[in-house]
């Protein structure tokens, strides 16, 4: 009897983790959509900042701990963008999954080849972030080598699934080709924007366009008078396609810019959901990409 | 007979067939070859597609290198950076060090020694020590990292004019089952609110009322050598539960010569809701109870005895954006004391048993990188007994202040700020104006701030 009982226990504790969902949190609504692509409905999604903030300044909250609590995987974009509320969460978390070098610890950064990195920057320089521009999840072929390695990831976690979540970055990856070929139609090379925030770098380079000046003098710090009438002048002597900003990021500013020098505005969602109809990763490049053109 | 012929026709058969599997299979062979050569020549043919399409990406990329080094200045970006790290791996400095600029001018009607005299009589005899002037309240020192994949360490050293002190020193637990976490060494404990903060996350410049009155005057508060569990459990909305072990060395609520031995133990819950996208409340009750031995209850007079401090706190915090923002922040706490008063000159020795409460409520309001805020803080709420051998004392008018506050924000790592404080704290005396101006400066690896 006691053996069977036993056995029984036994057959339903490792049977378990084959039903049991799992437990992703994604510190970003992008990697979250990145993460339904790949684990569908093997994985249990929370995504801790919300579409409508700015992922520079987040804080801690109470609520954003107890959603690590559970995390199988905590995925993060790296980078330094989380490092004002992330060490704290995955320490309060009192979870062993997701601390450093844990596999549950992913950061989607590793899988990338990243620009502008600053080893000597000080914070004279404003928010720089010496790793490098944090902002690579609006450059495909980044996203496609985070999507590979976040596929080997969940595999390593939950080997079980191991083959579905390959099948899944197999259509991920065709989707993408699709896509890929649509979005080379987009007429973007040649042009010249200025930016708010060094937030589509990635992009000039993969999408061909070119971005010739900032509206923050520094990241993170706002535009001095000076500094607005530099950009002005600038801006008079080149012929712009437009400032790009985010909903969260500078739009009052360059608004004023734009009143001041007649070239438009273009609002770039920054993120998955941050504008309606942006529901996935695809969708949101594409609102990116149209809203550019 | 029979069997006879059958044997005949099957060997007939089988020699037939024979001879029919021979020439097929020959002539299969023969095919089979020539499929192979002409397999070979696909390959051969196909070797050199390849070979003629690896020359052209050489090509390639020898043409676009020059641009892409432009654009990216990184040549060997193709290779998978290592991990980045959590702990600031970006400085690649293990462990993370920084340092906190405290210091403020001061001004008040009231001379030196008045602050220094100024009590809250029924309270402490602990006066108000700061200088009309300039004065460095500290600069701290912090230290932290991960030690291994089990724990982490964190030391705050503030170096003051009077020397180094060990504020904090601690380790906490990273790889305990989910839920669970031990934290040792010398830490702020986590009873009330302010009490954990470090001041320089302060909205004011200086703690309110209550805390100077149970807690102490200075920074520190509760920041005692001892072990503190937490527990945080699988419930529907954020709930910490913890208890700790303190050696009890507090010199407002304990004194440094309270007993040999640990003696003081608290015990707290924090719960937080999300009551919007943008707006969150923490609240909870807190308790710290020990044995007191000080002489800072009345003049000229030892006490010994016990000491319980209830504390609650709320808080709510609205912000929708880097820009603007607006935070209530309130805590109550109720002292009970039992013990023997000693008058040192005369000998004698008295019951005394205190049950005193004070409160505070400040609000602040952050609009870009401005904050505006005001506080105002009282005590003897409720309950003011103070009762000395059985006879309980007139202990007049509550003791109360009123605040108001203006702070810039350079950047994350500057503040400047404007503080005006009217106190009525004595109840007897005048009234104290006092005004600070402070600046706070961060540089170095922070660790991140508590909600």
């Amino acid at each position: 009897m006691k053996k069977l009982l036993l056995s029984f226990l036994l057959v339903v504790t490792l049977s378990t983790p084959a039903y049991a969902k799992l437990n992703v949190r994604a510190t970003l609504p992008w990697i979250g959509s990145l993460a339904a692509e790949l684990g569908k409905d093997k994985v249990n999604i929370k995504v801790i900042v919300k579409p409508s903030q700015d992922p520079h300044y987040i804080e801690a909250k109470p609520s954003m701990i107890l959603a690590t609590r559970d995390a199988d995987i905590l995925m993060y974009n790296g980078l330094d963008l989380e490092i004002g509320y992330l060490p704290l969460l995955i320490e309060s978390s009192r979870n062993p999954k997701i601390q450093p070098g844990q596999p549950g610890n992913f950061d989607c950064s590793r899988f990338v080849n990243v620009i502008e990195k600053q080893p000597t920057a000080d914070r004279s320089m404003g928010d720089v972030h010496p790793l490098g521009n944090p902002h690579y999840h609006f450059s495909p072929s980044n996203v496609l080598r985070v999507a590979r390695g976040m596929a080997g990831e969940l595999s390593t976690i939950d080997p079980g699934n191991a083959a579905f979540y390959s099948a899944n970055l197999a259509s991920f990856e065709e989707r993408l080709r699709n896509k890929q070929t649509q979005w080379a139609k987009k007429s973007l090379k040649g042009k010249i924007f200025i930016a708010y925030h060094k937030y589509f770098e990635y992009m000039a380079t993969e999408f061909g366009f070119r971005l010739v000046g900032y509206v923050e003098p520094k990241p993170g710090i706002p535009p001095s008078a000076g500094h607005i009438e530099k950009l002005i002048e600038i801006m008079k002597k080149t012929k712009l396609d437009g400032i790009l900003v985010t909903p969260s990021y500078g739009k009052e500013e360059a608004e004023a810019l734009s009143k001041k020098t007649g070239v438009k505005v273009i609002i770039v969602p920054q993120d998955v959901g941050s504008v309606r109809g942006t529901n996935d990763w695809f969708s949101f490049m594409d609102a990116v990409l149209s809203s550019l053109q | 007979m029979k069997r006879g012929i059958m044997l005949l026709g099957l060997l007939i058969f089988l020699s037939v067939s024979n001879q029919a599997i021979g020439a097929d299979l020959e002539s299969r062979i023969q095919a089979m070859e020539e499929t192979l050569k002409r397999q070979q020549k696909t390959i051969e043919e196909q070797q050199k597609i390849i070979e003629e399409l690896k020359d052209q990406i050489r090509t390639q990329i020898a043409a676009e290198k020059p641009k892409t080094a432009v654009a990216t200045n990184e040549p060997e970006t193709q290779k998978p950076a290592g991990p980045t790290g959590l702990f600031g791996g970006s400085a690649l400095s293990n462990p993370n060090i920084s340092l906190v600029f405290n210091g403020y001018a001061y001004s008040s009607n009231l001379t030196n020694d008045e602050l220094k005299n100024r009590a809250i009589r029924w309270y402490t005899t602990d006066g108000i020590d700061r200088k009309n002037g300039f004065n460095l309240d500290s600069v701290e020192l912090a230290i932290y990292a991960p030690v291994d994949p089990y724990f982490n360490l964190y030391a705050t050293i503030p170096v003051t004019e009077d020397g180094t002190t060990v504020e904090e020193a601690y380790f906490v637990t990273t790889s305990l089952p989910q839920g669970h976490q031990i934290k040792a060494g010398k830490f702020k404990s986590n009873f009330g609110r302010l009490n954990s903060q470090h001041s320089h996350v302060w909205d004011f410049v200086d703690n309110p009322l209550p805390y100077r009155a149970f807690i102490g005057f200075g920074d520190e508060g509760i920041d005692e050598k001892g072990v503190q569990y937490t527990y945080l459990p699988p419930l529907p909305f954020y709930t910490v539960l913890g208890v700790e072990v303190l050696q009890g060395e507090n010199t407002t609520l304990f004194g440094s010569g309270a007993t040999g031995g640990p003696h003081a133990y608290t015990a707290f819950a924090k719960a937080s809701l999300d009551v919007s996208d943008n707006a969150t409340i923490l609240f909870g009750p807190s308790v710290i109870t020990g044995k007191t031995k000080t002489n800072t209850v009345q003049a000229n007079s030892d006490f010994t005895g016990d000491s319980t401090l209830y504390g609650f706190e709320f808080t709510y915090k609205w912000k929708p954006s880097k820009f603007e923002g607006f935070k209530i922040q309130s805590e109550y706490l109720y002292r009970s004391q039992y013990g023997d008063l000693t008058d040192t000159t005369l000998g004698t020795v008295q019951r005394l048993e205190r049950y005193q409460d004070g409160f505070y409520i400040q609000g602040v309001y952050l609009w870009n990188r401005w904050e505006f805020g005001a506080r105002y803080d009282m005590l003897s709420i409720f309950k003011d007994d103070y009762n000395l051998g059985g006879a309980k004392q007139d202990i007049g008018r509550r003791p109360w202040r009123v605040t108001a506050m203006i702070d810039y924000s350079f950047s994350e790592f500057s503040l400047l700020r404007l503080q005006y404080n009217h106190g009525e704290s004595d109840v007897y005396g005048k009234v104290n104006h006092e005004v600070f101006l402070q600046a706070l400066f961060s540089i170095g690896a922070h660790p991140a701030h508590q909600f």
